[in-house]
């Protein structure tokens, strides 16, 4: 993974850099999006929104209070709430998401077994938990960064996302 | 342990997710966590390459229409611009005041006017149902607030319900000589412009041995007026400013003259039932004597009223450097330095009024803004539990 420090918003390297957070990020964004929205079109909406918003605000991008990535992901986040909002006023249905990638057939029957599984338990989660392991299985986010979109500590932050996995673990039937 | 805090146990295995998450090896008893990584990551949905391209391009769009406007220029976190705005705010708070105190410009400037209020002038109240005898007298200040004063004799065995104050300044001026004489006129001028009169006056212009000395007697609620007047003229060197409350010495005498008046009342009775001669005679004369102490007294309580009324200024002129001549033969240098802190003052006077009348609009606005943004974050939050 690319890690980039800091977003400059102007100067020779401003375009590059903003390039490269995109780069790193679009697939793990999408990937949190659709998760969090289940709806394929709405998430490839709220994407591209949440890149163009972050484009248009990345000069007020502040290196101290995160890392491009986590400023990214609460941009993202709040955009798919935004969605979600919208969607319980206007009672839009959710159409749940067969991404042809996961399809299970070539995959040995143990393997795919346990892959829907785990699928399975983690829709069954409370979103709050859902979102929390989305973010850093997915997202890749350090606990800092975790922190910095949840709007909470980095102990807080670490505590739920244990917890979280505890009941991913206790849904899936896993045991350690 | 509180409700945040992990064990060691929990606290290694986030750490060996990160390491996982970062494809970093992992000791055995953490397979089974890599697994449900990479469960979760493969079930995780993945970008169409038809979207992609479609990003990309919408992307690439945005930036062309958007990159000059959106390339804005850093603003400060709003914690920094508040702290930054009232530093600002309490520096010109303080500059101005130091620049008003006058210590910058030498100690210069121009006394503040002495109250003209009630607390220091006379203000005897004209007690109800007073008899009064009129005398003739007639007052040098017309118009001014003593005409408020009843007359001495027009309130005989009572006393003053307010206090009596005698108020005696004393003002040294210091000019350049050759406007000793324009200074000097000017006094007289702001002084009759008052309702005062100049008592006594000596103006000698020899050079640099020029000097001036006034003595002014003005109404006493306009003592003030007059010394913020006089010290516009002319650098102030020194303000003496004394009261002598006068009040027990009046209704001493008015005391006096209360019991004169009633001993004549009982004389002339007596006068007129006097059976003899020799009586009548004795009763006038004594009579004669009573008239003669009700006279002096109602002299003395008119002078005493008349001090209470009247203020008395001892104005000295003498020759030297005013801040205004100084200010005249300095450098060019000094002289703009002066302009400029003056200009300085009047913007930062200026700056402090609009914020007076922006600051509450901005705080308001600030209140809202930040109202609006949690009302927003919690129906986010809504949002997401039922999701």
């Amino acid at each position: 993974m690319t890690v980039i420090a800091a977003l400059p918003t102007s100067g020779p390297g401003a375009g590059e850099q903003f390039e490269q957070l995109y780069r790193s990020s679009a697939a793990d964004v999408y990937a949190y999006v659709a998760s969090l929205l289940r709806d394929r079109t709405a998430a490839e909406d709220v994407t591209a929104l949440a890149f163009e918003r972050a484009f248009r605000r990345r000069a007020l991008f502040d290196v101290r209070r995160g890392t491009p990535r986590s400023w990214l992901f609460a941009i993202a986040r709040n955009a798919a709430l935004d969605e979600l909002r919208k969607r319980r006023r206007t009672g839009a249905l959710l159409h749940e998401i067969a991404d042809p990638s996961t399809e299970l057939e070539d995959l040995d029957s143990e393997l795919a077994e346990r892959r829907l599984l785990v699928r399975e338990g983690l829709a069954s989660l409370e979103p709050r938990d859902r979102e929390v392991i989305l973010l850093k299985f997915v997202g890749r986010l350090s606990n800092a960064e975790l922190a910095r979109v949840l709007r909470c500590s980095e102990s807080n932050a670490g505590t739920r996302l244990h917890r979280a996995i505890e009941r991913l673990r206790e849904v899936c039937g896993v045991t350690r | 342990m509180s409700r945040d805090e992990l064990n060691a146990s929990e606290r290694e295995e986030l750490a060996a997710l990160d390491r996982i998450l970062a494809r970093e090896p992992v000791g055995e008893q953490h397979l089974e966590l890599a697994a449900l990584v990479d469960s979760v990551r493969a079930g995780a949905p993945r970008m169409d390459p038809a979207f992609a391209e479609r990003l990309d391009a919408r992307l690439a769009a945005h930036r062309r229409r958007g990159g000059a406007a959106g390339a804005r220029v850093a603003r400060p976190g709003i914690r920094r611009l508040a702290l930054a705005g009232s530093g600002l705010v309490a520096a010109a708070v303080a500059f101005t005041i130091v620049i008003s105190s006058g210590v910058l410009s030498g100690g210069t400037t121009h006394p503040p006017a002495p109250a003209n209020g009630p607390a220091l002038s006379i203000l005897p109240r004209k007690a109800p149902g007073a008899t009064t005898t009129p005398t003739g007298a007639t007052s040098a200040f017309a118009g001014s607030s003593v005409g408020a004063v009843p007359s001495t004799n027009l309130s005989v065995g009572r006393s003053l319900s307010a206090r009596l104050v005698h108020r005696d300044s004393a003002l040294t001026l210091a000019t350049s000589p050759a406007s000793m004489q324009s200074v000097a006129n000017r006094i007289v001028a702001a002084t009759e412009q008052r309702g005062g009169v100049v008592e006594s006056s000596n103006v000698a212009i020899q050079g640099p041995a020029s000097h001036a000395s006034f003595s002014l007697a003005v109404p006493t609620g306009r003592l003030g007026s007059l010394i913020a007047a006089l010290s516009s003229l002319a650098s102030v060197r020194a303000l003496n400013q004394n009261s002598n409350d006068i009040t027990s010495s009046y209704n001493a005498e008015q005391a006096r003259l209360a019991d004169n008046v009633a001993a004549r009342a009982a004389l002339l009775k007596a006068l007129a039932t006097a059976a003899t001669a020799t009586q009548q005679a004795s009763i006038q004369k004594q009579l004669n004597r009573l008239a003669a102490r009700i006279a002096a007294e109602q002299r003395e309580l008119d002078r005493l009223l008349g001090q209470g009324h009247t203020a008395t200024l001892h104005v000295s002129v003498v020759a030297g450097a005013s801040a205004k001549h100084a200010k005249a033969s300095a450098g060019p240098f000094t002289t703009a330095f002066h302009r400029a802190l003056h200009a300085l003052e009047e913007i930062l006077a200026i700056a402090l009024v609009v914020l007076a009348i922006v600051l509450p609009f901005a705080l308001t606005a600030l209140a809202l803004w930040w109202g609006a943004t949690a009302v927003r974050q919690r129906a986010r939050e809504r949002a997401m539990r039922t999701a």
